[in-house]
């Protein structure tokens, strides 16, 4: 029973790597960029929905203003921070992300405090189902289902609209998408906007889990999320999604049977150096 | 060209008005950006207050009291070069961390090489003190706590109590395990698992799921009040009614905001009753911190008040701020009234010996259960 405990567990976490790791793997795959202050997005979606929240009363207002909030940070981000230092070699960029992620989590100190904020109300924090003796809280399930509406939605984008095909040319191949009508720039946009709208809807789940958001909340996801996106395979979206599911359920057995040995957080890095050393491409990934 | 003279003039006026009036330097360092910052605020308002209230009463023999603070972001790499400059360039005559254990166990070598009397006042890392003789902690080491909580246990819940412990995995969180764990096998409690987990840790789902199938009597949880809210929170809402005991680092009225009712009747051993009347600076502590903060205090703030509190006195004491004299003062401290509890001395490591309170979570608010003053188990290890 503890076992498949544990595995339920870690899948809900895992559904919150995913909805993080999909727009870093989104970036990577469009611009070779290592978009680390991606987690300070998760931050600021957190911080949105929870200072919404406490002071209109609404959840759902919340996560509608970090919806809009966040995709819109994603687009300055990129305007603003990538966009002028592209033809740059690529750790370029990434040292800017970096730097802009410090800049991030000192700015969420300095505009909300530096102690964290809780919910006043958060009613699905501590209520649970209990379904044959598995306990999962209504946040934990709510986190599994929004990762699957939106992935699968995502999905459904990219395989069956037009503007979604187009996406998926320009990451393939963006100079024969360019010459067939499509607007990279604007790819870039849409890309950064749904990336990072669910990279904030990400920190707003996981800031109801723990009902607090902190400043330094995005630090642990930012790492773990590269861990993902290196797991699945640079660029590659099913892989990652896999290794998100994957490292969720890794965790949660490590948490219970090797925290004496490892930090939870350095499990992950001990599952991925085993993988790389079996498949140096990542579980998904192209030679 | 005259504006530039008038500036020169002033400027020249400000420095002669600064040596005219001699003061008191004390260093002070504490974390006032990155992840550590929030102690950090609340141990400087802390050491301010008490810089004020001295002060106001006229200072020590006749001189006023100057805090020269520091950010030291909680980085032992910034609080070597900070204790460096406190010494050389602010001639400071003591100086106090607000620190966590790694700043402070850093720059209390440079202190004890410079001969500086130095106060630790909540870092718990054993070896802060083991720099030498110039070291002071103002605060309970991690050891006798833990020893302090089982034996809590034991009298609460019996001697033949089961307990699983839930322990974050940094020095504090060790240092309190091991006296736990020493001082239950001495006394006959089962510690039937214990589950580690690191600082950041806010998702403690599986470990809920595990501690379930263990079925202890007591829960025994270490860790600071970010991680011990979603902690218990996670415990009550994973289904597990046992009691749960909790180490000193739970004190903070964060814990209710983000455990909510889940906080409620949890025990902590080493924790601040607020309803508390004495010492008599205790509750205008609390008004006044909570004025000037917005938000109301922490023991670690508390610490902070009490240790710039006793290193004025040493110096009342010692009729000088010559530092030695300072240091032998310090050192010969007796019952002084800590906000935290009574200070009944200092061994010859510069540990303090002070009783330990127990709170539990009411309604929302630490209300003081009972005081463990008992010299064999809480003697500070030298």
């Amino acid at each position: 029973m503890l076992f498949v405990e544990l595995i339920v567990k870690g899948l809900a976490y895992g559904c919150m790597y995913a909805m993080m790791a999909v727009g870093l793997t989104l970036v990577y795959g469009l611009l070779r960029i290592l978009h680390i202050a991606h987690a300070g997005v998760f931050a600021l979606g957190a911080y949105m929905v929870v200072t919404v929240a406490n002071a209109s009363g609404s959840l759902a207002l919340g996560f509608a203003v970090a919806v809009v909030v966040s995709g819109l940070a994603g687009i300055a981000i990129y305007r603003l921070a990538y966009q002028p230092i592209l033809h740059h070699a690529a750790f370029v960029p990434m040292v800017v992300s970096i730097g802009l992620f410090i800049v991030m989590q000192e700015g969420f100190r300095m505009i909300f405090g530096a102690y964290g904020i809780a919910f006043d109300n958060n009613p699905w924090y501590v209520a649970n189902l209990g379904i044959a003796g598995i306990n999962l809280t209504y946040v934990e399930i709510a986190m599994i289902v929004v990762a699957i509406v939106l992935v699968v939605g995502f999905g459904l984008f990219a395989g069956l609209t037009r503007a979604g095909i187009g996406w998926r040319a320009t990451v393939t191949d963006p100079q024969m998408a360019t010459s067939f009508g499509i607007d990279p720039v604007r790819v870039r946009y849409l890309n950064f906007l749904f990336g990072s709208a669910l990279a904030g809807i990400a920190g707003g789940l996981v800031g109801l889990l723990n009902n607090y958001v902190e400043p330094t909340m995005g630090g642990a996801v930012s790492y773990k999320a590269l861990a993902i996106i290196v797991l699945g395979g640079l660029g590659s979206v099913r892989g990652t999604l896999i290794a998100s599911l994957t490292l969720g359920v890794v965790e949660a057995f490590g948490a219970v049977y090797l925290a004496d040995v490892f930090d939870r957080d350095a499990i992950g890095f001990l599952f991925l150096i085993v993988v790389l050393m079996v498949r140096p491409q990542g579980l998904l990934g192209r030679k | 060209m005259q504006k530039k003279f008038i500036a020169a003039v002033a400027a020249a006026g400000l420095l002669f008005a600064g040596s005219a009036s001699a003061q008191i330097k004390i260093g002070f360092h504490a974390p006032q950006s990155g992840p550590a910052a929030a102690d950090g605020k609340s141990s400087t308002i802390g050491a301010e207050i008490a810089r004020d209230w001295i002060n106001e009463k006229g200072g020590v023999n006749g001189q006023k009291i100057e805090l020269v603070v520091y950010d030291d972001q909680n980085k032992p790499d910034q609080s070597v070069p900070i204790a460096n400059k406190l010494i050389g360039q602010d001639k400071v005559v003591a100086a106090i961390s607000g620190s966590y254990s790694g700043p402070t166990r850093a720059a209390a070598t440079v202190f004890q090489n410079a001969h500086i009397p130095y106060i630790s006042a909540y870092g718990v890392h054993p070896d802060i003190t083991k720099e030498g003789n110039w070291a002071f902690r103002g605060v309970q080491l991690g050891q006798p706590q833990g020893k302090g909580a089982a034996k809590f246990i034991a009298d609460k819940y019996g001697k033949t109590s089961k307990v699983t412990m839930l322990t974050m995995n940094n020095d504090f969180g060790q240092s309190i395990a091991d006296g736990f764990k020493e001082e239950a096998k001495a006394l006959g409690l089962t510690v039937v698992k214990e589950y580690t987990f690191g600082l950041g840790e806010r998702q403690f789902g599986p470990i809920v799921a595990s501690a379930k199938a263990d079925n202890a009597d007591v829960i025994y949880a270490i860790g600071y009040y970010f991680v011990g809210g979603p902690l218990v929170a996670q415990v009550r809402a994973g289904g597990l009614k046992q009691p749960i005991v909790a180490a000193q680092a739970f004190d903070s009225m964060k814990l209710m905001e983000i455990a909510k009712d889940a906080a409620e009747g949890i025990y902590i051993v080493g924790g601040m009753d607020r309803g508390r009347t004495t010492p008599a600076d205790f509750q205008p502590f609390l008004a006044e911190f909570k004025k000037r903060a917005g938000y109301d205090a922490e023991a670690v703030a508390a610490n902070c008040y009490s240790s710039v509190m006793l290193m004025a006195d040493a110096m009342k004491r010692a009729g000088s701020t010559d530092p030695a004299k300072v240091r032998d003062a310090l050192a010969a401290t007796k019952n002084f009234a800590m906000l935290t509890g009574p200070l009944g001395y200092f061994n010859s490591v510069g540990e303090l010996y002070s009783p330990l309170e127990v709170t539990v979570v009411k309604d929302g608010k630490f209300v003081g259960v009972t005081v463990i003053d008992d010299q064999a188990i809480l003697a500070p290890p030298k």
